[in-house]
Parts: C-alpha cells; sequence; structure tokens
C-alpha cells in the first residue's frame, strides 16, 4: 500500500505543476456560475419553487455540480489510452503492481490538487459572493463520503473507457459519448426533478445518478434525517462494487489482447 | 556568384532564469531576470553555388541556429545575411521554394500518408512537373532503391528508411541548396553508406550546393571539400578539409582500463612515456570515467604501436580500445594551435 | 508562390489524402461520429426536458431555442473541422515539431491547419441543418432566396467568430507552452452562445456582446429570422465583427508564429 500512496504524491506534484491550468479553470468555472445565475433566474421567471426545488437550492445544484464535474475530470481513460497506445503499459505489468490501484491512487492525487484549487475556492465562492443561504443539516456530513463514493465510481467508469484503447486506435468517441450520457443522466446539467416522473424512475436504477443527483442532494437538502442519506450511501456502494467488479473482468479480458498481439 | 554570403552574422537568445517553486513561478511571470546565450557570435563566409560544405563543432556550437538563420527561421541579431542576394527572414516563402531542408530526426513527410503521397503533395507545392518528378523519383529509385518503401505510410517507416525518404523529398523540386542538420545521427553503417552517395550523387549532377552538419567525421571526409568548423559560436576554422583531415586521421586515442589502478598511475605513465618517446613525443593523457584512462597520440610523432607496446609491457593492462578522435578532441587540438 | 487556387486545390488533395488515411480506423471513425451525435443532442435534450417545467425561456419557446441552436450547430462546423488542428499545437511546440511548418514555401496557418480534418464534425453539420430545416418547418418560417443569402453569410460571419476565439486561444502555446486551460475555457464559454443575450443584464450583457463576442455566435443572429421586428440593429455588425475577430487573430498567430524560436536542437 504504501507504494501506491508514491504515485498518489507524484500525481499530485506533476498537479501543481499545471496552477497556471488551475487559475484558467477557476476563471473558466467563475464565467460559468455567472452564466448559470442568470440562466436560472430566468427559468425561474419570479417563481418560488419549481419541481420541489427553490432556487437557491438549484443555482447551489448547478453550481456545486459543474465544480464537482471539473473534480471527477482526471483524464484517467486519456492517460490509459496513452499507455496502452505507445506500449508503456507493458513497464507496469513487469512489475508487481496492480494496474488498476495504480491509476486509482495517481486518479486520487491528481483530483486532491484540484480539491484544493478549485473544488475549495468555489464552494467559498457560493456562499459568500453569490451568498447562497446556508441550511444546516445532517447532509453536510454524508457529502465528502458520497462524493468519494461518487468518484470511485466514475473513476471504474473511466477505467473501463480507457481499457477500449485495446480495441481501437483512439478513444475519442466512446469517451466523448460516455461523458455526455453521463452529464445528461446523472443529473451534472440538470436536477433529476425536472425529468418526467416516468423517466426520472429509469434514472433512479441507473449507476449515472449515483455519481452526481446523489451527492448534490445531499447538499441541496440537508436536513432530512440521517436514514434517507444512509439509504443513499448505501445505493452508491453497491454502485462503486459493481462497476469495480465490472472494470476487473474488462482488464482480464483486455489484456488477453496485449498477450496476444503485442504490445 | 556566391550563393550565400554571411558577414559579422549573430544570434542571441533571451532566456528568463526560472525560479523553483510556487513563489517563484509567480515571480517569474513578472521577472526581468533574462541572462542571454550567445548562440552565434560574429561569423563571416561565403558559400558558392555547387559546393558541399561541412559544418561541424561539438554540441551547442551554434550550428543549428546558423542553419535556423539561413532557412529564415530565426531573424539574426546583429550581420548581414543573404541567400541567393536575399535576406531569407524577409523573404520566408520565396525563399523555401530554392531550399529543401532536413532537420535531425525530425521528419517532414506527412505522418499518416503513404509516402509517395507526401511526395505528389510536395509536386504540387513546389510545383514540379511531371516528366521532372518521375525523373527524380526514378533516380532516387537507382540510387538508394526506394520503391518499395513508397507505400508505406511514414510512421511505419524505420529511422533510416524515413531518413532517407526525407533526403529525397528535400531534392525533389531540384532545389539550390539544401541543409542537412544531422542526417545520419542514429543510423547504421549500411544506411549512412546509402546517404552519402546520393548526397555526393546529387551534387555532381545538379550542382545542387549542400550545408551538412553532423557529429561523424566520417560524413565529413567522405562528403565535404571544405569545412567550417564553429564553437561557442566563432568560427574556429574555415577551407580546405585536406588539412584537417591530417588532423584527425594522425590521431588516435587509446582507452585503457590499468589493473590497480591509482593516481600515481597516470603520473608514473606520463613520466615514463616521456622518458621513452622524448619531450616532443605528441601524447597527451587524460582520465575520463571511473576506470578508463585515455591516451591520445599523434600518429605523425610517434607511431601508436609502438606506444602500445611499451604500455601493454610495462603495464597490467585488463581492457583496451583503440577509438577515432572525437569532435570535442579535434576542437581542443585546434585551440592548442594544431592548425597553425 | 501559390496562388489562392492553388492554395485551394493543394487543400483539397490533402485532405483527400487523409481522409483515405482516416478510413483505415473505420471503427473509430464511426465511433466517433455517434460521439459527437450524442454530444450534439444532449443540449438539446436538456431544453426539452427543461421545458416541461416552463412555458419559456426569457420569452423566447422551445421551438425557437431549437432554431437557435441549429444555427449554432452549423456555425461551429467550419472550426471543428477545418480547424481542429489548433487542439494538437501545444505537442508540436512542446516537442520542437513545429519548426517544420517554417520551411516549406506556403502560409504557415494554412500549411499547420490543413494536416487535419476532422469527418466526425460532418456529423454535426448534418444535424445542425436538419434541426434547422425541422425547426423553422415548426415555427412556419418562410425562406425567399434572399433570406436563404443573408442566412449563410450570418453563418459564415459566426463561423469567423468562433474559429477565431479557438484559435486565438490555441496560439497561446506560443508563449505559455500548455495552451489547454486557456483551450478548455474558451471552450467551455463558447457552450453558452445558444442561450438568449437577453437573459443577461447590464454590463454582463455589454460583456458577452462585445469584450467575448459570444453573443454574435447564434443568438443575435438567429434573431434576425425569428423576430425581425426585434431585431438589434448589431446583427448588421456581424460579417463586420466576424472579419475584424480573424484578422486580430491571424496577427496574433503571426505574431507567435515570428516570436517562437523553437527548442534548443
Ligand atoms: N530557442 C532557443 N532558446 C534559447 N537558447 C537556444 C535556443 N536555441 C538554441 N539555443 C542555445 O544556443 C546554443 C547553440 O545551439 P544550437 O542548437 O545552434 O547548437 P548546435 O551546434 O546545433 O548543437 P548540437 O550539435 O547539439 O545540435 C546552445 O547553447 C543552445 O542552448
Ligand atoms: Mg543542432
Amino acid at each position: 500500500m504504501r507504494g501506491y500512496f508514491a504515485f498518489l504524491r507524484g500525481a499530485m506534484l506533476v498537479g501543481v505543476v499545471y496552477r497556471l491550468g488551475f487559475l484558467f479553470t477557476i476563471l473558466g468555472n467563475i464565467v460559468y456560475m455567472i452564466i448559470a445565475y442568470f440562466l436560472w433566474r430566468s427559468i425561474y421567471a419570479g417563481k418560488e419553487i419549481l419541481n420541489g426545488l427553490t432556487f437557491d437550492q438549484a443555482l447551489l445544484y448547478i453550481a456545486l455540480g459543474s465544480t464537482i464535474f471539473i473534480l471527477l475530470k482526471t483524464y484517467t481513460d486519456w492517460g490509459m489510452a496513452e499507455e496502452i497506445r505507445s506500449g508503456t503499459i507493458s513497464v507496469y505489468l513487469t512489475k508487481p503492481i496492480d494496474y488498476q490501484l495504480y491509476n486509482l491512487f495517481s486518479t486520487i492525487g491528481f483530483a486532491s490538487t484540484s480539491i484544493l484549487t478549485v473544488t475549495l475556492p468555489t464552494i467559498f465562492m457560493l456562499f459568500f459572493v453569490f451568498r447562497i443561504p446556508f441550511v444546516l443539516g445532517a447532509g453536510y456530513l454524508f457529502f465528502p463520503v458520497s462524493l468519494l463514493l461518487a468518484f470511485i465510481i466514475n473513476f471504474n467508469m473511466d477505467y473501463a473507457i480507457g481499457l477500449s484503447a485495446f480495441y481501437t486506435e483512439s478513444i475519442w468517441g466512446i469517451s466523448t459519448t460516455k461523458e455526455i450520457i453521463v452529464s445528461v443522466l446523472s443529473g451534472a446539467l440538470l436536477p433529476l426533478q425536472f425529468f418526467p416522473a416516468a423517466v426520472q424512475q429509469v434514472l433512479m436504477v441507473l449507476p449515472f445518478q449515483a455519481m452526481f443527483f446523489t451527492p448534490l442532494m445531499m447538499v441541496t437538502k440537508p436536513d432530512q434525517n440521517a436514514g434517507v442519506f444512509l439509504q443513499m450511501l448505501a445505493v452508491q456502494a453497491l454502485w462503486a462494487a459493481v462497476t469495480y467488479v465490472a472494470s476487473r473482468l474488462l482488464y482480464n479480458q483486455a489484456i488477453k489482447v496485449l498477450r496476444v498481439a503485442g504490445g | 556568384m556566391t550563393l550565400i554570403h554571411i558577414q559579422g552574422l549573430s544570434k542571441h537568445f533571451k532566456i528568463l532564469n526560472r525560479h523553483e517553486g510556487l513563489k517563484g513561478a509567480v515571480r517569474d511571470l513578472f521577472s526581468g531576470d533574462y541572462r542571454t546565450v550567445q548562440a552565434v557570435d560574429g561569423i563571416s563566409l561565403d558559400i558558392e553555388p555547387g559546393e558541399i560544405v561541412g559544418y561541424i563543432g561539438p554540441n551547442g556550437a551554434g550550428k543549428s541556429t546558423t542553419i535556423k538563420m539561413m532557412t529564415g527561421i530565426l531573424k539574426p541579431s546583429a550581420g548581414v545575411l543573404q541567400v541567393n542576394g536575399l535576406v531569407p527572414y524577409d523573404n520566408r516563402i520565396r525563399q523555401a521554394m530554392i531550399m529543401g531542408v532536413v532537420f535531425g530526426q525530425r521528419t517532414q513527410l506527412w505522418w499518416d500518408l503513404p509516402v509517395i503521397e507526401s511526395f505528389k503533395i510536395l509536386k504540387e507545392i513546389y510545383k514540379v512537373d511531371q516528366k521532372m518528378f518521375d525523373e527524380h523519383l526514378g533516380m532516387f529509385h537507382e540510387l538508394v532503391g526506394l520503391k518499395a518503401l513508397y507505400s508505406q505510410q511514414a510512421r511505419t517507416l524505420s529511422l533510416g528508411q524515413r531518413m532517407l525518404c526525407d533526403i529525397t523529398a528535400s531534392f525533389l523540386h531540384n532545389p539550390q541548396v539544401v541543409f542537412l542538420d544531422e542526417p545520419t545521427i542514429g543510423l547504421d553503417v549500411s544506411i549512412k553508406a546509402k546517404i552519402r552517395s546520393l548526397i555526393l550523387e546529387l551534387n555532381r549532377t545538379r550542382n545542387t550546393t549542400i550545408i551538412l552538419t553532423t557529429h561523424d567525421l566520417g560524413d565529413v571526409e567522405a562528403l565535404c571539400r571544405r569545412i567550417i568548423i564553429i564553437d561557442k559560436g566563432k568560427i574556429l576554422y574555415d577551407g580546405d578539409i585536406k588539412k584537417v583531415n591530417a588532423l584527425f586521421g594522425a590521431y588516435r586515442t587509446l582507452k585503457l582500463q590499468i589493473k590497480d589502478y591509482s593516481e600515481a598511475t597516470l603520473a608514473a605513465l606520463q613520466d615514463r612515456l616521456t622518458g621513452t618517446f622524448g619531450a616532443g613525443h605528441g601524447i597527451t593523457i587524460a582520465q575520463t570515467e571511473d576506470c578508463w584512462t585515455d591516451v591520445t597520440i599523434d600518429q605523425a610523432r610517434t607511431p601508436l604501436a609502438d606506444v602500445l607496446a611499451f604500455i601493454m609491457t610495462n603495464f597490467t593492462v585488463e581492457d583496451v580500445r583503440i577509438v577515432e578522435i572525437s569532435m570535442e578532441n579535434v576542437v581542443r587540438k585546434i585551440y592548442d594551435g594544431a592548425l597553425k | 508562390m501559390l496562388t489562392l487556387g492553388e492554395y485551394i486545390r493543394l487543400y483539397f488533395l490533402i485532405e483527400a489524402q487523409y481522409i483515405k488515411g482516416q478510413m483505415q480506423y473505420r471503427a473509430d471513425f464511426l465511433i466517433s461520429s455517434v460521439g459527437m451525435f450524442f454530444s450534439s443532442l444532449a443540449t438539446l435534450s436538456i431544453f426539452v426536458v427543461l421545458f416541461n417545467s416552463i412555458p419559456d425561456l426569457a420569452g423566447w419557446s422551445l421551438m425557437e431555442m431549437v432554431f437557435i441552436y441549429a444555427f449554432y450547430m452549423i456555425a461551429i462546423s467550419p472550426m471543428q473541422i477545418l480547424f481542429d488542428a489548433v487542439w494538437f499545437l501545444r505537442y508540436k511546440i512542446q516537442s520542437g515539431e513545429f519548426v517544420k511548418y517554417y520551411f516549406r514555401p506556403m502560409n504557415i496557418m494554412f500549411y499547420f491547419m490543413s494536416e487535419r480534418f476532422d469527418l466526425k464534425g460532418l456529423t454535426q453539420l448534418a444535424a445542425g441543418i436538419a434541426l434547422l430545416a425541422y425547426s423553422s418547418i415548426r415555427l412556419g418560417l418562410v425562406w425567399p432566396v434572399g433570406k436563404v443569402l443573408i442566412l449563410i453569410l450570418a453563418v459564415f460571419s459566426a463561423s469567423l467568430v468562433l474559429i477565431s476565439i479557438a484559435v486565438m486561444a490555441g496560439s497561446s502555446a506560443f508563449w505559455v507552452v500548455n495552451s489547454y486551460p486557456v483551450l478548455a475555457l474558451a471552450w467551455k464559454v463558447r457552450e453558452f452562445a445558444p442561450y438568449p443575450i437577453t437573459i443577461f443584464d447590464g454590463i454582463f450583457r455589454f460583456a458577452f456582446t462585445f469584450i467575448l463576442p459570444i453573443g454574435f455566435i447564434a443568438f443575435y443572429p438567429a434573431q434576425f429570422f425569428l423576430r425581425p421586428a426585434e431585431i438589434s440593429p448589431l446583427f448588421y455588425l456581424a460579417p463586420l465583427i466576424g472579419i475584424g475577430l480573424f484578422a486580430l487573430t491571424y496577427k496574433v498567430w503571426d505574431l507567435g508564429v515570428n516570436s517562437w524560436t523553437g527548442t534548443g536542437s
């Protein structure tokens, strides 16, 4: 395990080198929040409540959603595809390390710099610049765990997408398609309450809602009882396990391509 | 008429002194803390049509920088530079028409296209007519047998094959001058030989001027009548290769691994060599890596065989190699007055 | 030196070869086209879902929003298809490979951009045209020849704005080497082009009209066809803004090309 933390640290150092990048990312996020503010203001058009969400809740949901989007966008799939395409992956296969864990820790390292440089400043801004009212509730306590689980589900999916590089020349198409599907169906762009009831029912049994909708609801509606939150976490944990097993199986399948066809 | 005229040409680069850490990076954004590198320092030379000039010197001497100025990529900091009577930097497109360039290991072929398609695109760019195009390719095929490679994508070629194709491409439009910046780097002996004969043949049949930089003195000996040696941006020697050739040819370095080596061994070796071969023996001794001792011998003064025999009988030598003189040593010899 | 006609001929020659090369990766092309198709439809599906809960957005109906969005999809296609190479500029600069573009007797921007041709962008173009046709039928718009010509001119101007934003962001690689964050920022901002500028007030409306002119990408042009009565006189400035912005971008690119001195060897 100690070894894997070295990967985490290494990725953090690389992250720091790209600090100029973070500056632009924050800038982009600010512009996004300004636009989102105006957009949602005209969506509400003076109405108190829409689909059970107040304007403040919706804005918090959307702004925080875009921040989590940045946090989850770790380019793991791109990095893996590059390693697979160039054959560097063989280097890892000759070492006594697990490729998935190695990637997970590098990804966490990369993301932890972005928590400090993007996520926290944004949350700070939401409450102090945009002055979104802070509702006290148990949801905030569960939020970090929920976020971690969302992160793991997202990682497992990225990992599976990265593995597809064994089969195609470029993963652009698969990666983009996945990103679009996730951003629409997970509620990252629009709270799931806005979808028609029948669609909502379908979305709730898919894994995508566990990546955005669940953690975001913990913060937008934090004043529910702990049982509700625990149930949400249980569903997330289940999806984390399912996606993990699926990506493992895929790895075992994909690695055969390498063994047969050569790097 | 002179093809390339250079007078007092200089180029310096301004480099920001970077600082470490986060604070340093912020400071660098506003800092005016520059250091200048004088890459080319007041060189003058003239090159006539049809010459093959070897432009050589150690790493960082300023060769590539000079070529980048001659090809119109870099703007000189000072001095006069004319190719065919025009200033390259101000007439990049017009100059590119009469030039061919091969730069190091970077290919200028279209990466994903079959080689022949790259050639066809170049044919359009340079407006080469079909008859000439066919003639050229026929000639290249005769010289190096490239045809088999034509249907392959550039990215699938080996380094040597790609270099051959790149050189072919650079001559396709029958340029007046071709710049070859390290065309033989990383290639094996047989490909090197092919490249050399290709260059010679093109120069002979078309009178193409060729400016060649290389670290392989073999290339220079095989191709050039004239060589220019540059170091730290200044020209050390410009003239007939014959004079320098003697220098390359005469010097050989014996690399020795002496048993139980110590500082004292070096001194002893020095003393006893002087004792045996007299004062003007032309032998220099240097310690390189941990266990190798370099003995450089001027064969004009002392035969290598004698020195080797002497050392073998008087010291316990575990391993020995004979190498030709390196570029760095040639430069050192010139500084030491070898060409005076 | 090459004439304009010769440049165009050369472009077709290079792209024909490039497409032939890309066709080896047929599966890849299919998946990418599907990806492109989905990504164009994502925003659209959000509109559709959103309009379940609201009657209009700042006074604009769903079909009108679809029209604006379709215009945007068409306008972004030239950038996507012809200028895709901007995303790779930073790699060429990092590795020093960019030096090769100086050696040919050609315009450097032409040479560089001609090296890629993004086929999958055609999917987006097709989807955009289909949506534009669909929404204008639903809205009962009529298209006399004069209006079609104005549409073409409007698409052209909007495309120039989009191309300029991308190329200018990409050109930052000449100075900062890693231009990805700058490009990503420009890319993100552009996503808001298909929303009505009228949702903003005060300084923000001014900013998105004049400073970061995303209003000219889709909203002002589309307004002309949807509600000619409300049209802002700014619409007539669009071609000027497009051409002016592109000229400025070309200057920045040229400055970058001239100031970039290549890596050491
Ligand atoms: N773009 C640049 N910015 C800063 N310094 C540079 C740049 N290009 C070259 N230099 C410096 O100028 C000097 C000469 O470099 P140049 O590439 O001309 O050497 P060279 O003779 O071609 O060496 P080599 O044999 O290693 O290729 C070097 O000290 C190099 O570091
Ligand atoms: Mg060089």
